[in-house]
């Protein structure tokens, strides 16, 4: 894994994992079935800690990204699956491009678009606008 | 490994103390065929006053070798000296700033505040009693080269009496130590301490028969061949309670 | 049984000649973790670690580690036998060489790796004839650290480890902590005032804050517990008395009322709501925000 995390990004650390997993799936540089590296070699490779390597591992595995096979490791989900989820993925990012596009043409700026949906998957977003 | 660091503490300090003492020693007899010769010129200096008086009271002290000896070696070059050693063997702790080392380091070691004094301690001992008995050895050895002899009992018995009189010094020194965290003023207090006491007995000379550089030239048996049995148990005792006074201090201190 | 706590804390106080730097300071860092201890300069961090490490005594209050009272001289030296400590200053002997000082400090532990002597040696590239005065800092780090990972330690206490190293040398100190934590079982509590470094490698956190610990836990429990409720009114932001437990500090600037919670949002957004603000959201808060808000909670 060639990334270097950044603990200062505000963006948490194993989601930045996460991103690069998954980053690493759609360009082929992982393939389906394909082992990744273990927690704690890839967590004193990166310099962080490896329960944080362990929850990303975590995430991946129950978006059904990756399996974790109890005493061999992880592995990128055979062949459909993890191509079908970095479809979704695209399909997502269609998506999200169209809302903040739309976003940006009601005048609403890049910080806020991005605190609604932080705040929305927070999931603890009300947001109540009286002047919509 | 304690036992080694503070041997490196205190190894250039002992390896001088011995060297000049060992030259004094051996300087003292081979000198002394020399000094007979002048002995005779002592009958016709003045002898009134403190300065004359003192000069007589040498001129008898070497009408014997035994005299000689003590009157030139023991009770100055030894007890001066050797407590000056004594005080520079004591100042300076493995648990101060003095040592040029990390107290923080060597207190991060698994070995207990008392441990590492206690073997500071014994070491500096073992270098007194050194230095005590193996410059005092070389006499008995030397004497015959100038014709003379000297018993090794004496030689021993002075080296003895020096050793736990002087250890007085060396623990005052000590205690010092873990009060003050540098090398120095626990030295310049302890000699302080220790001229202010030569210059009272001086004082009182002729109402005392106490003192501790009486006791650490061993005059008392110099003259009468009596052991000082109770200023020696005193000094061990004086010593004894300062080198726990050391350890109550060290056990309290934050560093 | 090994004691699930590898550190705990009752109530600690400690006071210098009339200063109090440590005023009641409870901590527990359990066995396993990596506990990043963060505070400013003066909040009473290289305090507390002295008092672990038998090195100052407290005033009041308990210290223990691995069970063990802190404060008893026997106990005091079983702890260290298990610990691996690397002070503030990097704190070595001076006049001695790199390998006399290993050799030194390896006699007292009779459980002394000798291959991981070796292999700290080859990997920080320490020459043995050096004297440790001729190091620069980054290497009188990294040989403290071999001298403290060398002895089979359950426990490596460091205070600041990479204060005033390069970058270079503070990713290699990080990393050689990681690795050498990854390969055996062991606990870490380390000190710093950089909050990225423990973001990076920390999963436990205590900040300190005029020598008591005003924040302690997980880490993943501390960001999802911490947010904040940013609130914007037509007029003037007002400034509630809000009863809701969890608040930290309240901040107003202009028409936004800016509340930081340490849990409990759902019931502040309840509360503020009456107030009638023009729009209410909540927001995730980094470390950062957490550590500068609540040592700031005094001002």
């Amino acid at each position: 894994m060639l990334f270097r995390p950044n603990p200062a990004s505000g963006v948490p650390i194993y989601l930045q994992l996460m991103e690069q997993v998954k980053h690493g799936i759609e360009t082929g540089a992982l393939r389906p079935g394909e082992q990744l590296p273990g927690i704690r070699p890839l967590a004193e490779e990166l310099v962080i800690n490896p329960n944080t390597v362990a929850k990303a591992y975590r995430e991946l595995e129950h978006e059904g990204v990756i399996e974790l096979r109890q005493g061999a490791g992880a592995f990128v989900s055979g062949n459909a699956r993890a191509k079908e989820l970095t479809d979704k993925v695209r399909a997502g990012q269609t998506i999200v491009t169209t809302a903040i596009e739309r976003l940006r043409a009601r005048g609403v700026t890049d910080e806020e678009i991005r605190r609604l949906f932080e705040a929305h998957l927070a999931g603890l977003s009300k947001t109540g606008d009286r002047r919509g | 490994m304690l036992w080694y660091k503070s041997w490196l503490e205190t190894r250039s300090r002992f390896l001088i103390g011995l060297a000049v003492m060992m030259l004094t020693a051996a300087g003292a007899v081979l000198v002394y065929p020399r000094v007979m010769k002048l002995l005779p010129l002592a009958n016709t200096v003045d002898t009134s006053g403190e300065l004359g008086r003192q000069i007589r009271e040498g001129a008898e002290l070497m009408r014997s070798y035994r005299g000689y000896v003590w009157g030139q070696w023991i009770r100055q070059s030894l007890t001066q000296m050797g407590t000056l050693f004594a005080v520079l063997l004591g100042s300076g702790a493995l648990l101060s700033s003095a040592s040029g080392s990390s107290a923080l380091f060597m207190l991060s070691m698994p070995a207990s505040r008392n441990r590492v004094l206690g073997i500071r301690v014994a070491t500096g001992l073992w270098e007194l009693l050194v230095l005590a008995l193996i410059p005092a050895l070389l006499i008995p050895v030397l004497s015959p080269g100038v014709g003379e002899r000297y018993p090794v009992i004496d030689a021993v018995l002075h080296g003895l009496c020096f050793f736990v009189a002087a250890a007085v010094f060396f623990s005052l020194a000590q205690l010092l130590s873990t009060v003050f965290n540098d090398l120095w003023r626990p030295l310049l207090i302890a000699c302080g301490v220790a001229v202010a006491l030569a210059l009272i007995e001086q004082a009182a000379r002729g109402q005392w028969t106490y003192g501790i550089f009486r006791l650490m030239s061993g005059e008392d048996y110099f003259r009468t061949g009596h052991v000082p049995w109770l200023g020696l148990l005193g000094s061990a005792a004086a010593s004894a309670v300062m080198l726990y006074g050391a350890t109550r201090a060290i056990a309290r201190q934050d560093f | 049984m090994a004691d699930p706590l590898a550190i705990e804390t009752t109530e600690l106080r400690k006071s210098y000649d009339g200063a109090e730097a440590l005023r009641g300071l409870s901590l527990q860092v359990p066995a396993g973790s990596i506990c990043g201890f963060l505070g400013r300069n003066g909040a009473g961090k290289t305090t507390t670690i002295k008092i672990l490490l038998g090195m100052a005594h407290p005033t009041s209050g308990q210290a223990r580690v691995f069970g063990l009272p802190a404060d008893a001289p026997e106990s005091s030296v079983e702890i260290r036998r298990r610990t691996g400590f690397v002070s503030e200053d990097k704190d070595l002997f001076d006049a001695m060489t790199v390998g006399e000082i290993v050799r030194f400090t390896a006699a007292f532990y009779p459980r002394w790796r000798p291959n991981l002597e070796q292999r700290y040696l080859r990997q920080f590239d320490l020459p043995r004839g050096r004297k440790i005065k001729a190091l620069s800092r980054g290497m009188r780090t990294k040989l403290a650290l071999l001298l403290a990972f060398s002895r089979g330690a359950e426990l490596l206490v460091l205070d600041e480890p990479t204060s005033g190293l390069d970058p270079v040398v503070t990713e290699e100190v990080l990393q050689a902590i990681v690795s050498h934590v990854g390969s055996e079982a062991m606990t870490v509590f380390f000190s710093s005032h950089q909050i990225a470094e423990v973001d990076q490698i920390a999963d436990r956190v205590a900040i300190v804050d005029g020598g008591c610990v005003v924040v302690e836990g997980a880490l993943e429990d501390l960001r999802e517990r911490y947010c904040r409720v940013q609130l914007v009114f037509e007029s003037d932001a007002p400034e509630p008395a809000l009863r809701a437990p969890g608040v930290v500090r309240m901040r107003r600037a202009g028409r936004v009322l800016s509340v930081l919670c340490s849990a409990g949002a759902e019931r502040i957004l309840d509360e503020t709501r009456v107030l009638n603000p023009v729009s209410a959201e909540v927001v995730p808060v980094t470390l950062k925000e957490i550590f500068l808000e609540t040592v700031r909670a005094g001002d």
